[in-house]
């Protein structure tokens, strides 16, 4: 009986659970086998972006929708940057005209603030973009960071070299971690205010920028889209790094510029490919 | 020649930059005609015939006197070659519409001297450029940058985008903007108290301007005193609208005689 009254609640268990049973070591083969197969495929691919907020995120969907093989380089965990928020850590992000038709194209929600200006909420806005990359094919390599580009003849940026995030913040007595080279045709330095491969050629003395002008007028968005584009041989610069790159005037907190630039990025990478 | 005047130009050369929305430059033209007796004419865009191999060595000029930093006095630049290209995309496009890096006005207003032709220029001729972009001088005093509506001299300079951005707004529009309220909703706020691009009353204030070029070419001196003159040198939005819109009168009785002891002289 008592044998019997054991199976029947064994099944009654086996009925209950909703999740098939799997082993731990099951799920770590599943996670590193993933990620390595991913990694080693992108250790070479057509298009290695540093940095995946809007402008690095809307170069990628934009390439990756043409079949470029796109992967986003992002130090934080999370991707998207600045984008979850506006100004003053308020969560609702604006947009002038006419950056409210990439917005319409992502299929994100927004309204008419005033005359040229439109406003969505930041949540929606940014994983809609994220996920719109994702969808395109775009990888990704968070709590990755950049370190170095590598160049190739011709002083030719040809491909970066990461780290794990976590690295630079180890005590120094082990953070003896050498990074690794990811190779690519072509590099776009999108990591915004900090314009760390722009910066790292000049380091190396082979380009100079001038850093930011003032806030001068409302009509900096302009500027950015406008100085987009290739600023060294495979080096595309895009959304805030252009206005660091080429001492442009610093910008309020509006983002159509940040995503118009980034699709523009993505045209002169696909012209560049021959891909249009 | 009158002992009042250094010089009383033959004709006033009008040349234009970029797009000018606001600004009907012909009626500019007519009013300075109808004022002073003296006959103008316009040129259009400055960059009309200019030729292609010139288009690079003059990109490369603008690209060099880029004031990346206000608070610096100003060197030559090294540019990059996008900032080249940009600047040749400008000057290829005379519906330009784009603005907002601070050139250095000085070196500007060489550069332009250099695109107008020498068989056209000379002192008896007062050439005055309108333009959509923005150039700013150092001021000795506060050691800074500051953006201009205009520079006189030879060629004289007048920028739209100057008159919006240079004479300062009201106080709270500041505050409010560095609160993180957006331009757009203070210009709804504080709608009227200042011009804006495209302004349907820029070609009326910039007659003023227009005048206060004329008379340092005449005198030398383009300013008057008086806030309610249109030669007043104003620094806010609010001195510019009383000036040329709002004061008692159009010049002041000192002026007002000037120009009529220059309309008798140019009968």
């Amino acid at each position: 009986m008592q044998g019997g009254g054991g199976r029947k609640e064994v099944n009654m268990v086996e009925k209950k659970r909703i999740f098939t049973p799997v082993s731990e070591k099951e799920v770590t083969r599943a996670i590193v086998d993933s990620f390595a197969r991913q990694f080693i495929e992108y250790v070479e691919s057509d298009c290695l972006i540093i940095g995946g907020g809007p402008s690095g995120l809307m170069v990628g969907r934009d390439i990756a929708l043409k079949g470029v093989k796109t992967l986003i380089v992002e130090r934080n965990n999370y991707i998207g940057g600045g984008f979850w928020i506006g100004g003053y850590l308020m969560n609702k992000v604006t947009v002038r005209e006419p950056g409210q038709k990439i917005l319409e194209e992502l299929g994100i929600p927004y309204e008419k603030a005033v005359k040229g200006l439109y406003v969505a909420d930041g949540p929606h806005a940014c994983s809609k973009l994220i996920a719109a990359a994702c969808d395109a094919g775009v990888k990704f390599a968070n709590m990755t960071i950049f370190d170095d580009v590598v160049m190739r003849e011709g002083n030719r940026v040809c491909g970066a070299v990461v780290n794990w995030t976590p690295v630079q913040a180890l005590p120094r007595e082990i953070t003896c971690v050498d990074p690794i080279a990811l190779e690519a045709k072509f590099v776009v330095d999108s990591t915004g205010h900090d314009a760390c491969v722009v910066k790292k050629l000049e380091e190396r003395g082979i380009l100079k920028t001038v850093g930011f002008g003032a806030m001068w007028v409302e009509q900096s968005e302009d500027l950015v889209v406008e100085h987009t584009g290739e600023a060294h041989p495979g080096l595309i610069v895009t959304g805030m790094a252009v206005a660091t790159t080429y001492g442009l005037p610093r910008m309020g907190p509006t983002f159509g510029a940040m995503l118009l630039s980034g699709r523009k990025g993505a045209q002169v990478i696909l012209e560049k490919m021959k891909k249009v | 020649m009158n002992n009042s005047f250094h010089h009383i130009p033959a004709a006033i050369d009008l040349y234009q930059e970029g797009n000018l929305e606001g600004l009907n430059i012909e009626d500019l033209g007519r009013y300075l005609k109808e004022k002073t007796h003296i006959p103008f004419r316009l040129h259009g865009d400055i960059y009309k015939g200019i030729p292609e191999e010139r288009v690079e060595a003059v990109a490369k000029e603008y690209a060099r006197i880029k004031v990346k930093d206000p608070g610096k006095k100003f060197n030559l630049g090294s540019p990059l070659q996008a900032e080249i290209d940009y600047e040749k995309r400008r000057i290829r496009d005379p519906n330009w519409r784009i603005f907002g890096i601070l050139y250095e006005g000085v070196w500007y207003q060489k550069v332009i001297l250099g695109l107008i032709d020498k068989g056209e220029f000379d002192l008896n001729r007062c050439s005055i450029l309108f333009t959509n972009q923005l150039f700013g001088t150092w001021d000795r005093d506060n050691r800074r940058y500051h953006a201009r509506v205009s520079i006189y001299g030879f060629p004289h300079l007048i920028s739209t985008t100057g008159l919006v951005e240079a004479p300062a707004k009201p106080k709270e529009f500041y505050l409010k903007r560095q609160m993180g309220v957006p331009v757009e909703f203070l210009k709804e706020e504080y709608q009227g108290r200042f011009l804006d691009h495209g302004d349907l009353r820029i070609t009326e204030v910039l007659k003023g301007y227009a005048m206060q070029a004329l008379f340092f070419h005449l005198s030398g001196e383009p300013f008057c005193e008086d806030p309610d003159c249109r030669l007043f040198n104003s620094h806010w939005q609010e001195e510019v609208l009383h000036a040329q819109i709002d004061g008692q009168y159009e010049f002041c009785p000192r002026h007002e005689g000037v120009l009529n002891e220059l309309r008798n002289h140019s009968i």
